[in-house]
């Protein structure tokens, strides 16, 4: 195979030409008679290449990432808008809300805890919650609460389905969502023994290092067995998951009001996707 | 590019319709690169979703200093790929046919399907480098100096690397 900077250069150009301007092979070989013969079996070539571009997703799975997608958005602008504690520091806030917690009593709390979205202390749980997210200091341990309020979450939808409520199911599931994708996260940093995959694109270099290994492991000892059976644990609760909720969510659409169905279908590929990325992200 | 510099600028500023035209704009082109590079219709799914949910966290990040978008797009679902493949060294499933389900021509249906078929095969005798290269090219549709920003190298480099793609390609083609 002959490699001069020269060829490279015609057989670039005849690639934007054909490919892109839409000119004929014959075409582009008239301009170089001189390399048509080594260039006319590439752009054949080329021509079967193209055909990557009849690679399409799925009409359904391309509708349920759109809205997965759409409903990260939300999440994140609605972040940003939040007034009550916008302006405070989230170390100050997180202090404020258990300081508030505390004043209001336990009691509170703990009813807090077993409330329903349509419920008056329902805010409060959402707010403990993410009070305790933040407060919970190792990733698995984010990771198994992750895990406890998405099954947290999948009661709420099954409890507002049967009520017919479509909104309330909706904003759940974008919840719920939330949960699975952060849970995945969480699961991906914890394989790799550091921060969570790729948030920012990496410097260009051929591959990135081998992953580090997991904190316990380079410590060695107890840590290792801790840290294995702890991700052991995970894993279990989150397969239980995976083949429980989906399961619940499709009874009830059985039975539930037409009017919820579709946001319940939502919920019910949120759930399956949100699942199968984590246990992806845990094997 | 211009109209793209001010739809990052509008995400950047968490501008939701934005963002969302950036999706629609760039999600078919980042699955089919990762189809593609992996062979594998349902993780590529998930890895072009995931693409976006981490250009969603990190576009903040984002400096316009003569790279475009789609390099910079292109470069979280190389990373992803490169650490999908270094994690699972998965052999590529043969291919479902949803992959080319959008056309209600059966034939024609047909006839793609054994076309990517055949294509996927053989890029998988292709090197690392070599399958990135046509992958960014005829998935992606990048052009080449998008290519050098996302695979680091020169546009020279990136020129050399498409040709002897090409010539194994063409081999494995003849091949499969």
């Amino acid at each position: 195979m002959r490699t001069s900077k020269e060829f490279d250069n015609v057989l670039d150009e005849c690639l934007e030409r054909v490919l892109v301007k839409g000119e004929t092979i014959e075409q582009c070989l008239q301009r170089y008679p001189k390399q048509a013969a080594e260039l006319e079996p590439l752009l054949q070539t080329a021509l079967v290449a193209k055909k990557a571009l009849a690679i399409q997703p799925r009409a359904e799975f391309k509708a349920r990432a759109r809205y997965q997608f759409r409903s990260a958005l939300q999440e994140v602008a609605s972040k940003r808008s939040r007034p009550l504690f916008g302006w405070f520091p989230q170390w100050a806030t997180v202090v404020t809300i258990v300081l508030v917690l505390m004043l209001v009593g336990g009691g509170t709390v703990v009813a807090a805890d077993n409330s329903m979205p349509d419920e008056l202390l329902y805010p409060v749980k959402l707010e403990t919650e993410r009070v305790r997210l933040i407060l919970t200091p190792s990733d698995i341990g984010k990771a198994q609460l992750c895990a406890r309020l998405a099954d947290r979450r999948v009661a709420e939808i099954i409890y507002m389905a049967n009520k017919g409520d479509a909104q309330q199911v909706e904003l759940i599931a974008q919840r719920l969502d939330k949960r699975l994708v952060m849970l995945a996260g969480l699961a991906s940093a914890l394989k790799a023994g550091g921060a969570p995959e790729v948030l920012a694109p990496a410097p260009a270099e051929e591959a990135p290092p081998p992953a580090p290994a997991p904190a316990g492991e380079a410590r060695g000892g107890k840590g290792v067995h801790a840290g294995a059976d702890n991700r052991a644990k995970l894993r279990m609760t989150v397969a239980h998951y995976a083949a429980n909720h989906p399961q619940a969510l499709r009874a009830v659409l059985e039975k539930a009001p037409e009017s919820a169905k579709p946001a319940l279908r939502r919920a019910i590929a949120v759930s399956v996707a949100g699942y199968k990325r984590a246990l992806e992200a845990l094997d | 590019m211009q109209d793209e510099e001010s739809l990052v600028r509008r995400a950047q500023r968490h501008d939701q319709e934005a963002f969302a035209q950036l999706y629609e704009e760039h999600f078919d082109k980042i699955y089919r690169y990762v189809t593609l590079r992996i062979g594998n219709e349902t993780e590529a799914e998930d890895m072009a979703q995931q693409v976006f949910l981490n250009a969603l966290q990190s576009i903040s990040s984002f400096k316009w200093k003569g790279i475009p978008f789609s390099a910079w797009l292109f470069r979280i679902a190389h990373n992803q790929v490169v650490d999908f493949l270094r994690r699972k060294k998965r052999i590529a499933v043969p291919l479902d046919e949803s992959l080319t389900s959008n056309d209600n021509n059966p034939q024609l249906m047909a006839e793609r399907k054994l076309d990517i078929e055949q294509l996927l095969l053989a890029t998988k005798r292709l090197t690392e480098a070599q399958r990135e290269v046509i992958s960014l090219r005829f998935a992606g549709e990048l052009s080449i100096a998008q290519v050098a920003k996302v695979m680091g190298k020169s546009q020279g480099a990136v020129k050399a690397l498409q040709h002897s793609a090409i010539v194994a390609l063409r081999k494995a083609l003849s091949v499969t």
